[in-house]
């Protein structure tokens, strides 16, 4: 494989969650959340599934670093809070749900921008730095849009751009907050074999995705998560109806190809 | 990948070159606005004259004559106050801006004017005289009052915003209350809020470069913390920005210098607003080129300003700042639409 994921080759750190509350706005939003000791791990891709306002977000956020919380998560046997938020930004990278929708750089400085954590405040953007600039929008093929204005990028576009932000970022452990959302099937392909890659490089990929059926398709561990609470921690292939249907309150069919792929779909009720 | 590299490589090459430009017109007309300011007077003194004038080193006899001193404490403070002023304005608002994602961010909107001028205008109806540090202390007043607002209510950008506002609003009627009360003092407190650069002094040049120096110093080496941030809270911290520190850093380093600024020369809207809009046209968003670029434009803008407002028999500068600045600004604004659809 090529691409910056190839760069770094030692193992990523295992996050490990005890008991996890986070509440805010005077919400909990997550509720007494524990994973078992590999559930968090490098080197398989960790989806998460769950209706909306379930807690994916929130759980992601957390695990950057964003939140307060309760109870312990550790980052490579160390407590998350006492990490200062420069050290985390060298090891930890989010591509968030929303971002700041009017950006006028171009889309090189902004892919730029990920380097911030590698470099003290007098630097500007090494040599180097150009080459993980140039590295970076190449995985995500975004070369073509690499000196237009990024406030003129379609949705899609903008995705694969922090994307390559991310991937310019080079952290250890990946949180992705519905990477493919506005892109189109093509670039959802691009994004699910981003994430395999990274995390089969070695690097811990937690993403969270809306659709059941690429979840199910790439994750090597699905966490299905409902109302705050984690409801099941499976593997991607013993993804069924019984559990779909649980989590999102309908019924679910199941319709196989004749190549044995399989999808899922809410039956009408 | 490699023609990739040199397309890049062109690409940054030309971005640097036309930043270049644009700084080097910048700088063209500072020395051409200079040199109006230096000239321009009730006094005629030659330009060689004011050259040598200019020269620390002249020996002037024991009698110093009358146009080294205009020259020397009227003229030439007068000038360097004014670009000062404007400088630190204008890197004030590209820094709010940027800070606060809120294009209506500048020093007057977050309540620093209104506490400045509430700190004057107190001094000055209780007749004690120090106007400058009432003034200044009124200012870190406000903003300090607006920052605590704002982190007891979540400490998100708006809530800056809207306790800027309800600060400038409190202030704003406490200075209208002095003005009721101040009786015949009511000339002195409209006169000083009017603002201006007359009364320029080589103390308040020094003052407000200082300020302005130091606050564009802090800014530029935080110049990249701030692209990331403006990119929406969660992007910057997961860049490894804090944005908490970095709001109380850079919030304190250009509330000084306004404060400064406003302190000596009084309330002088629009640079801070219009200049960080007007080079972001021209430079795009990122912070270090904006910086510098809008440092020379509100140096520019408030000598320019202040040497009409002379001109116009000393009209308040304020006036020429927003009669120059609204206007160019909406031209602008239009003319970007435009090119746009």
């Amino acid at each position: 494989m090529t691409g910056p994921a190839s760069r770094k080759i030692e193992r990523a750190p295992t996050i490990i969650i005890r008991n996890l509350s986070v509440s805010y706005g005077g919400d909990t939003v997550l509720r007494d959340i524990s994973s078992g000791g590999d559930d968090f791990s490098p080197g398989r891709l960790i989806i998460l599934i769950g209706p909306n306002g379930s807690g994916k977000s929130t759980l992601l956020r957390t695990l950057c670093g964003l939140l307060r919380y309760e109870g312990s998560v550790t980052l490579g046997g160390r407590e998350l809070r006492t990490y200062r938020r420069k050290e985390l930004g060298q090891i930890v990278g989010m591509l968030p749900q929303h971002t700041a929708a009017d950006i006028s750089y171009s889309v090189h400085d902004l892919i730029g921008l990920g380097r911030i954590p590698h470099g003290g405040l007098l630097s500007s953007r090494s040599e180097a730095d150009e080459e993980v600039i140039l590295e970076a929008a190449g995985a995500m093929g975004v070369e073509r849009l690499l000196f237009r204005q990024a406030s003129k990028l379609s949705g899609g576009e903008m995705r694969r751009v922090l994307m390559a932000m991310l991937l310019a970022q080079d952290p250890a452990v990946f949180l992705l907050d519905e990477p493919s959302s506005a892109s189109d099937i093509k670039h959802a392909a691009l994004m699910f074999s981003m994430m395999k890659d990274l995390s089969s490089a070695g690097k811990l990929v937690i993403s969270a995705v809306h659709d059941i059926n690429l979840a199910a398709r790439f994750a090597d561990v699905l966490v299905v998560i409902k109302e705050g609470r984690i409801m099941d921690i499976v593997q991607g292939r013993d993804l069924d109806e019984e559990i779909l249907g649980r989590l999102y309150d309908v019924p679910f069919e199941l319709f196989t190809s004749s190549g044995g792929e399989r999808a899922w779909h809410a039956r009408r009720v | 990948m490699n023609s990739l590299g040199e397309l890049s490589a062109a690409h940054r090459r030309r971005r640097a070159r036309s930043i270049l430009a644009l700084q080097a017109v910048l700088l063209l007309i500072l020395a051409l606005v200079s040199l109006w300011r230096m000239l321009s007077g009730d006094v005629d003194i030659s330009p060689s004259r004011i050259v040598s004038l200019l020269s620390p080193f002249l020996p002037l006899g024991s009698e110093t004559p009358l146009d080294a001193i205009v020259v020397r404490s009227v003229r030439l403070p007068r000038l360097l106050s004014a670009l000062g002023a404007g400088a630190s304005l204008g890197v004030a608002g590209v820094v709010l801006q940027g800070l606060l994602q809120n294009p209506m961010a500048e020093p007057y909107t977050l309540g620093i004017a209104s506490g400045a001028a509430f700190g004057g205008a107190l001094v000055i109806s209780s007749s004690v005289m120090a106007v400058v540090p009432a003034a200044f202390i009124g200012a870190l007043f406000a903003m300090a009052a607006v920052y605590m607002l704002a982190e007891r209510a979540g400490g998100g950008r708006v809530q800056v915003i809207l306790a800027g506002v309800i600060v400038s609003a409190f202030l704003s009627s406490g200075v209208t209350f002095l003005k009721a009360v101040a009786d015949e003092r009511i000339g002195a407190i409209v006169l000083w809020l009017m603002g201006g650069f007359s009364g320029s002094s080589p103390l308040s040049a020094a003052a407000v470069w200082l300020a302005a120096a130091v606050s564009f110093c802090v800014s530029w080496l935080y110049g990249r913390h701030l692209d990331a941030v403006s990119l929406g809270e969660d992007v910057g911290a997961s860049l490894g920005v804090d944005e908490r520190k970095l709001r109380l850093l850079l919030l304190s380093a250009v509330s000084m210098s306004s404060a400064v600024t406003v302190s000596f020369f009084g309330i002088i809207g629009f640079v801070g607003l219009v200049v960080p809009h007007i080079m972001r046209m021209l430079t795009g968003s990122t912070h270090r080129p904006l910086l510098s670029c809008s440092l020379l434009g509100g140096a520019v803008l408030m000598a320019a300003a202040d040497g009409s407002a002379q001109m116009c028999n000393e009209l308040p500068v304020g006036v020429i700042t927003a009669m120059i600045g609204a206007p160019f600004f909406c031209w602008l604004l239009a003319r970007r639409r435009m090119s746009n659809l």
